[in-house]
């Protein structure tokens, strides 16, 4: 088998080390003997339409709205999305995939429309700090990571969240951070997230390569329960 | 210079409870006495800068050496001492205590956080202000690298004050945009890591041959200086400072001038730890932690990584560097988020061991010289026991 990962811009949406969410997948495809590659787009180059995980990261304000309109006009990652392609998207990557967000005037605009979420400006101080939450599907453990954003985004009814927020802001609405439908994840956590969490990024691996045999990084686990530890007073 | 009643009042209180603080052993007193200073007279910044020549050095790395350089200058040229900080309080309270020691001699040489540089702007009224880099850097703190920018060039819109910058830094050139006096100088163009997209409008910036331009009409403007191309960041930042003395009244010589470039140094300590020297880099953020790697010979390495409040709480950033520079070397990791780097390290197939702290790290090495790279208050921890004081910095987590 064989698996190919797209990262996004990652000059655009890469302000807080997501860009490393990629190389977490390899290491941990790697590790099971698949055969994988990574395939950088950006700025100006043509996003590919075959691609079995597309990753997005965290960004300035200026240049989400940026990669937004690329995006839009590329077409790519709908497509790919459309015809069953993973997508892990944190934070603005998470506004990005949405159904709408605010523009730098405030103004609503449309989002790539991905997943049932609806980002909205928030006047109160950003949300920044450890954000741990409880998922409820996929066996996952609680998760944890460093939530840094202004906007605060509603899942639709019928839209299932990442997990219920234990600590932290997460969306700001609800008590639930991030969003999980089908192949599509969004979320608030950096860290990157799947530094802090292997058994997330296997189940994001999980949904492009089907069952995964077993994996041994110690090193992963002792990390992800270090943080756990920390932030839940165990 | 008139001085009121309340500043002298407030001036002597304040050395008093610095003396008082250094003497428990609680650090240099430098923090401290300006918080009295400022309790007992808020206007003390203001009065203390009154009728005294005044340079504010700001900018995400290396503030400390070329706030060191430039004072060491203006001292030499002056005969006189100046008012500067060794140890890189660049606070309010910080700055008021340092204003407060050697006030009336003529030159104040102020180191700046960043976040406060508008408001130092206007109670210091300084004649020059040196902006060395803006890069990412405590995201956590100051939200993104152009929102500095974003708030300098609201600031620096008055044309009382020079400012001297890098040229080559698409932040630094936004900052500068509104203000009357800028001398800009170019390192021959290089692009930068977190500037794929206009500081000003966001539209994806033209890079060509190391120089920028937007279609919003920002870009790489004509040097006022053109400097060696070759130089690294503590390179760039003396040639800024000698710059920024040249403005001030205080030519050096070009041997001088030469000697100080090529001598300008890194944040570069060497502890003395269970009787080994180890010299160790103070790195703080992406850029600095790349300088960093660039100078590491030596073939067993210590990296220590904390997150306590100034070192911003959140680690992601370790993620931004390439650590290849450290491939086959013995590397053990320390500090509070040893796990983190450690395990960043290993995806990148670099194999590191972690260890407790400082000194359990220089143990678990063979003999023979180690390198090490530390966060900014895992320097302190170490400064604080060479010194011999305790440190008030409880773990967090």
């Amino acid at each position: 088998m064989s698996l190919t990962i797209v990262r996004l811009y990652h000059d655009l949406l890469g302000t807080y080390g997501d860009q490393g969410n990629a190389e977490i997948l390899l290491h941990r495809a790697k590790g099971r003997g698949i055969d994988v590659n990574l395939v950088e787009v950006n700025p100006g180059q043509v996003t590919p339409r075959s691609g079995d995980i597309y990753l997005l990261g965290g960004g300035e304000d200026g240049p989400q709205l940026a990669a937004l309109q690329m995006l839009k006009v590329d077409g790519g990652l709908n497509y790919a999305a459309a015809g069953g392609a993973t997508v892990l998207a944190v934070c603005a990557g998470f506004q990005v995939i949405g159904e709408s967000l605010p523009d730098s005037n405030g103004h609503t605009i449309s989002g790539l429309g991905l997943v049932d979420a609806h980002t909205v400006y928030n006047s109160s101080p950003r949300s920044v700090g450890e954000l741990v939450i409880q998922p409820s599907r996929g066996g996952l453990p609680v998760l944890t990571g460093f939530e840094n954003h202004q906007g605060l985004t509603r899942l639709g009814s019928e839209m299932p969240a990442l997990g219920v927020v234990q600590s932290g802001i997460g969306n700001g609405f609800d008590g639930v951070e991030g969003a999980w439908h089908g192949n599509i994840f969004g979320t608030y956590m950096h860290g990157p997230a799947l530094a802090r969490n292997p058994e997330l990024a296997d189940a994001v691996l999980q949904c492009a390569a089907g069952p995964l045999r077993e994996f041994e990084d110690h090193l992963a686990n002792e990390l992800a329960m270090e943080r756990r530890n920390a932030l839940t007073g165990k | 210079m008139p001085r009121s009643l309340r500043l002298l009042t407030a001036c002597k209180a304040g050395e008093i409870a610095g003396r008082v603080s250094v003497a428990l052993g609680r650090g240099r007193g430098e923090t401290l006495r300006g918080r009295v200073i400022l309790a007992l007279d808020p206007k003390a910044i203001a009065k203390l800068s009154l009728n005294r020549d005044v340079v504010i050095v700001s900018g995400t790395n290396g503030k400390t050496t070329a706030t060191k350089n430039l004072a060491k200058i203006l001292r030499d040229f002056a005969g006189e001492e100046v008012s500067t900080s060794e140890s890189g309080a660049n606070m309010p309270a910080g700055i008021a205590s340092v204003l407060a020691q050697h006030p009336r001699s003529r030159y104040a040489v102020i180191e700046c956080d960043e976040m406060y540089l508008p408001e130092m702007y206007k109670k210091l009224a300084p004649k020059v202000i040196v902006l060395l880099n803006l890069s990412r850097d405590q995201l956590h703190r100051t939200g993104e690298v152009r929102k500095v920018s974003n708030l300098w060039n609201k600031a620096l819109t008055a044309d009382d004050v020079t400012l001297v910058i890098d040229r080559d830094d698409p932040f630094l050139e936004y900052a500068s945009t509104q203000a009357g006096h800028v001398i800009r100088v170019s390192f021959g163009g290089r692009r930068h890591p977190d500037a794929a997209t206009c500081p000003n409008c966001a539209e994806i910036l033209d890079w060509s041959k190391g120089d920028y331009s937007c279609t919003c009409g920002l870009g790489s403007q004509l040097p006022d200086v053109r400097a060696d191309k070759a130089l690294d960041g503590p390179g760039r930042n003396t040639v800024l400072v000698i710059e920024a003395a040249r403005l001030m009244g205080a030519e050096i010589l070009a041997d001088d001038a030469a000697e100080l470039i090529k001598a300008s140094p890194d944040r570069v300590h060497a502890f003395l730890i269970s009787g080994r020297s180890i010299p160790t880099h103070l790195a703080k953020n992406p850029e600095s932690w790349r300088q960093a790697l660039g100078k590491v010979q030596a073939e067993q390495v210590i990296l220590s990584v904390n997150a306590r409040g100034v070192d911003g709480r959140d680690t992601s950033w370790l993620w931004d560097i390439d650590y290849s520079q450290l491939l086959g070397k013995t590397v053990v990791c320390t500090g509070d988020r040893r796990l983190d780097v450690a395990y960043r390290l290993s995806v990148q197939g670099i194999s590191a061991s972690v260890a407790e702290d400082f000194e359990s790290a220089v143990l678990q090495h063979a003999s023979g010289p180690i390198q090490a790279i530390v966060s900014y208050t895992a320097f302190q921890d170490l400064l604080a026991t060479e010194l011999g004081f305790s440190v008030g910095q409880g773990k967090t987590k």
